[in-house]
C-alpha cells in the first residue's frame, strides 16, 4: 500500500523544523534548536511527531532538507532548501510569484511561474543579508531577536554602511559609543538587510501584481517584511506556517517523487 | 575486454599531465625546445612548425597561491595567481622546462602578471586585439602571428618553411577533428560518457606530445565508446539532465563543479570553455596563406576579453541546440571581471532561449564544495 503520511525535516543551521503531512495538508508541526548534532535534533523531532500522532515509523515517508539534511540517516528523500521552500510556499499561498527565505547562514530568493521554480539566487558567500547578520546585531545591541518589532520605527534609522558582518559589528559598537539610539541602529540593520534582499529580487525581475512569500523564522518580523517590501516596491506577505515552509516542501517533494514512482 | 577496458582508457588521458613530466624531460634531453602557453589564442601551430613542443601551463591547483600572494594581490583570479606561483616556486615541470613562454594581452590581470613573469622566464607577449571584426584588428593580429614566428625562429635558431607550417596546421586540424568527434558523441541521449570523462580526454590530450600516437589513441577511444554504446551499454541514465558548462577555463581544482552536477542527477554533455569546444570547434583553413589562415581562425575565438563577444554566444547557442541541453551552468573564477560582467548578457541569451541558467563563482580551494553542491543540486531539482 502506498504510504499517505509524510514527515519533512528542515534541519537548519539554528533551528530544526518538522512537519507531519497527511491527506495533502500539514497536520502537525514542531520546532526546536538544531544544536551541535543535527542528527539528534532531527530524530527527536521526528519521534515526537510520530508519538503524539500515534504513528509508527513504517507508516511514514521521511524527507529532509536544510543544511543538516545529508547527515540524517532515517530520511529516504533529500531535497535542497530551494525547491522545498518553493513548494512549501506555493502550498501555503498558491498565488505567490516568489519566495524569500532568510536563513541562519544564507539568504535566497526564488522565482516561481506556473507552479514551477524558474530561477533563484542565493547568497551564501557572506553574512550580510542573512540571519547571522541580524543575530550579531541583536547581540551587540542587547535586543532579543523576537522583540525587534517592538523596538524599531523604520522611518527613523541610522544607516549601517558596512556590508560585511564583522565590520558592521565594529560600526555598531562605534555608533553605540557615540550615543546613537539603539532603536535607530536596529532599524538601520533591518534596512541594510532589506537592501541586500532587494538587489536579489531585482535581479530576478518580478512584476507587480502577485505577492512574494517570506518563509523561515524571520518571517515573524513585521518590521523586516515591511522594510523589504518598501525597498523592493512589491507586496511581501507571510503565513502562520511560513517558518515550516522548508519542512512542508520536503513532504510535498517526497509525495511527488513517490507518486511518480 | 569490453566493460572494464573503458575506464582504463580514460585514465590514460587523466594521467597524461603527470606522465608528460617525464616525457618532457626526455625531450629536453634530446635537445627539443619547449614552449609554455597560457591561452587558447596562442597559435600553437607556429610553435609546432619550429620543431618545438608546446604545452599549456595555465595552472589549476591552489598549491602555489600562497607563494604567489607574496607578490600578487590577493583579490586576483586564481588562475593567474597559481600560474605565477608555479613559475616562482619552480613546482611545475612544464613551466620549469620551458625555454620560452608565450602569453597574450588578454585580461588585465594576465597581461600585468606577464610583466612579472618575464623577470623569471623568457617571455613573449602577443598583443591581442579586443575586437574581432574590423580590418585593423585582423591586420594587427596577423602581424602578431608573424612576430611570434620571428621570435621562435630567432630563439631556437631555426627557419620555419612553408611546408613546416602547413604540416603543423594539418596535424593540429586532425587533432581538432578527433576531439570534436569525441565530444560530439555526447549529442546522443543519453550520452555514452560522463562529463568528467569527456573532460579527462579534452584536458589530457594537451599533455601528449607524440602527435601520431595521440591521434591514434583518440581514434581508439572514440571507436571503443561507439562500439560499447552500439552494444547497448548505457553508463549514463536517460533521466540525467543534460548540462552545458561555460565560463572561465575549467580543469583541476574546479572540476568540483562537474562533480557537483554529476552527483546531483545531471550529466555534463559539453564544455563551451577553453578546454572544450572553443579550441576545437573551428578548423584552420588549409587552403589559405598559412599565417593569414591562423590569424583569422584564432582571432575569432569567443572569450569575454573580446568586445563585443558575439562569437561566444553564437557557439553557445549552437551547442545548446545540437546537444539538446536542458540547462546551462556558467563557472566564473573569483575576481575575473570580464566573465563576471558578461554573465548578465549571457543570462539574457540563455534564458531568452527558454533554457534555465545559473552562474556560480568559485576559486581553487575546496572551501565552497558544499555550497556549490547545494546550488547546483537546487538548479537540477528546478529542472526536474
Ligand atoms: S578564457 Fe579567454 S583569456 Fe582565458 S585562456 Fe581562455 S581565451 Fe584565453
Ligand atoms: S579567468 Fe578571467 S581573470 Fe582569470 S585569466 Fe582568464 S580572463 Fe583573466
Amino acid at each position: 500500500m502506498m504510504k499517505k503520511s509524510f514527515i519533512g525535516i528542515d534541519s537548519g543551521s539554528t533551528m530544526c523544523k518538522a512537519v507531519l503531512f497527511q491527506d495533502s495538508r500539514p497536520v502537525d508541526v514542531l520546532i526546536s534548536k538544531t544544536g551541535w548534532n543535527p542528527k539528534v535534533s532531527a530524530r527527536q523531532n521526528a519521534d515526537l511527531l510520530l508519538e503524539r500522532n500515534r504513528l509508527a515509523p513504517e507508516d511514514v515517508v521521511f524527507a529532509a532538507t536544510g543544511y543538516g539534511r545529508e547527515s540524517l540517516d532515517f530520511t529516504e528523500h533529500v531535497f535542497t532548501e530551494i525547491i522545498c521552500h518553493a513548494f512549501g510556499g506555493m502550498h501555503l499561498v498558491p498565488k505567490v510569484q516568489g519566495v524569500i527565505d532568510i536563513g541562519g547562514q544564507d539568504s535566497k530568493v526564488i522565482r516561481i511561474s506556473n507552479g514551477k521554480v524558474v530561477d533563484f539566487l542565493m547568497n551564501d558567500k557572506c553574512a550580510a543579508g542573512t540571519g547571522r547578520f541580524l543575530s550579531m546585531a541583536c547581540e551587540s545591541l542587547g535586543i532579543e531577536l523576537a522583540n525587534i518589532d517592538g523596538f524599531v520605527n523604520l522611518e527613523e534609522f541610522t544607516p549601517i554602511n558596512s556590508m560585511c558582518a564583522v565590520f558592521a559589528e565594529s560600526e555598531i559598537i562605534g555608533l553605540l559609543s557615540t550615543g546613537t539610539d539603539r532603536s535607530k541602529i536596529m532599524a538601520g540593520v533591518l534596512q541594510s538587510i532589506a537592501q541586500r534582499i532587494r538587489q536579489m529580487i531585482e535581479r530576478l525581475g518580478f512584476s507587480p501584481g502577485a505577492p512574494l512569500l517570506m518563509t523561515g523564522g524571520l518571517s515573524r518580523s513585521k518590521a523586516l517584511l515591511e522594510a523589504i517590501a518598501k525597498a523592493a516596491g512589491l507586496e511581501i506577505i507571510t503565513h502562520a506556517y511560513a517558518p515550516y515552509a522548508g519542512a512542508l516542501g520536503a513532504c510535498i517533494c517526497a509525495q511527488q517523487r513517490v507518486a511518480a514512482g | 575486454m569490453g566493460k572494464n577496458q573503458l575506464p582504463k582508457d580514460f585514465e590514460n588521458f587523466a594521467d597524461a599531465r603527470k606522465e608528460g613530466f617525464l616525457k618532457i624531460k626526455n625531450l629536453k634531453d634530446q635537445g627539443v625546445k619547449v614552449v609554455g602557453t597560457f591561452c587558447t589564442y596562442t597559435p600553437v601551430e607556429v610553435i609546432m612548425a619550429s620543431g618545438a613542443v608546446s604545452v599549456g601551463i595555465c595552472s589549476f591547483s591552489d598549491e602555489t597561491i600562497p607563494d604567489a600572494e607574496r607578490v600578487l594581490p590577493r583579490n586576483l583570479c586564481p588562475l593567474i595567481k597559481s600560474s605565477y606561483g608555479f613559475a616562482l616556486t619552480e613546482k611545475c615541470p612544464y613551466m620549469y622546462f620551458s625555454d620560452l613562454l608565450v602569453g597574450e594581452t588578454t585580461c588585465d590581470g594576465k597581461k600585468k602578471m606577464y610583466e612579472l613573469l618575464g623577470e623569471l622566464k623568457d617571455m613573449h607577449v602577443m598583443q591581442l586585439p579586443q575586437t574581432q571584426t574590423d580590418e585593423i584588428s585582423k591586420e594587427m593580429w596577423y602581424r602578431e602571428v608573424l612576430a611570434l614566428k620571428a621570435r621562435v625562429e630567432a630563439d631556437f635558431g631555426v627557419e620555419i618553411t612553408d611546408e613546416d607550417i602547413r604540416a603543423a596546421i594539418r596535424l593540429k586540424n586532425e587533432e581538432r577533428k578527433l576531439l570534436k568527434e569525441l565530444y560530439e558523441l555526447s549529442k546522443a541521449c543519453p550520452p555514452p560518457i560522463s562529463g568528467a570523462e569527456q573532460l579527462k580526454v579534452l584536458y589530457g590530450s594537451q599533455f601528449k606530445f607524440d602527435y601520431e600516437a595521440k591521434l591514434q589513441e583518440l581514434r581508439e577511444i572514440i571507436d571503443k565508446i561507439r562500439q560499447d554504446y552500439a552494444k547497448g551499454e548505457r553508463p549514463v541514465p536517460e533521466s540525467a539532465k543534460r548540462i552545458l558548462i561555460t565560463g572561465c577555463p575549467l580543469a583541476g581544482a574546479t572540476e568540483k563543479v562537474v562533480t557537483a552536477i554529476e552527483e546531483s542527477g545531471g550529466v555534463v554533455v559539453g564544455y563551451e570553455n577553453c578546454i572544450g569546444a572553443k579550441t576545437v570547434d573551428k578548423l584552420v583553413d588549409e587552403n589559405e596563406e598559412p599565417y593569414k589562415a591562423l590569424a583569422d581562425r584564432y582571432l575569432q575565438i569567443g572569450c569575454s576579453v573580446m568586445t563585443p563577444d558575439h562569437n561566444r554566444f553564437e557557439l553557445l547557442e549552437r551547442l545548446i541546440d545540437e546537444f539538446k541541453v536542458d540547462g546551462v551552468v556558467e563557472m566564473t573564477l573569483q575576481a575575473c571581471h570580464t566573465y563576471a560582467v558578461e554573465t548578465e548578457s549571457l543570462r539574457r541569451v540563455v534564458q531568452g532561449k527558454g533554457i534555465p541558467f545559473i552562474s556560480v563563482e568559485t576559486d581553487y580551494s575546496a572551501a565552497d564544495t558544499a555550497q556549490l553542491k547545494n546550488r547546483l543540486a537546487a538548479f537540477l531539482e528546478m529542472m526536474a
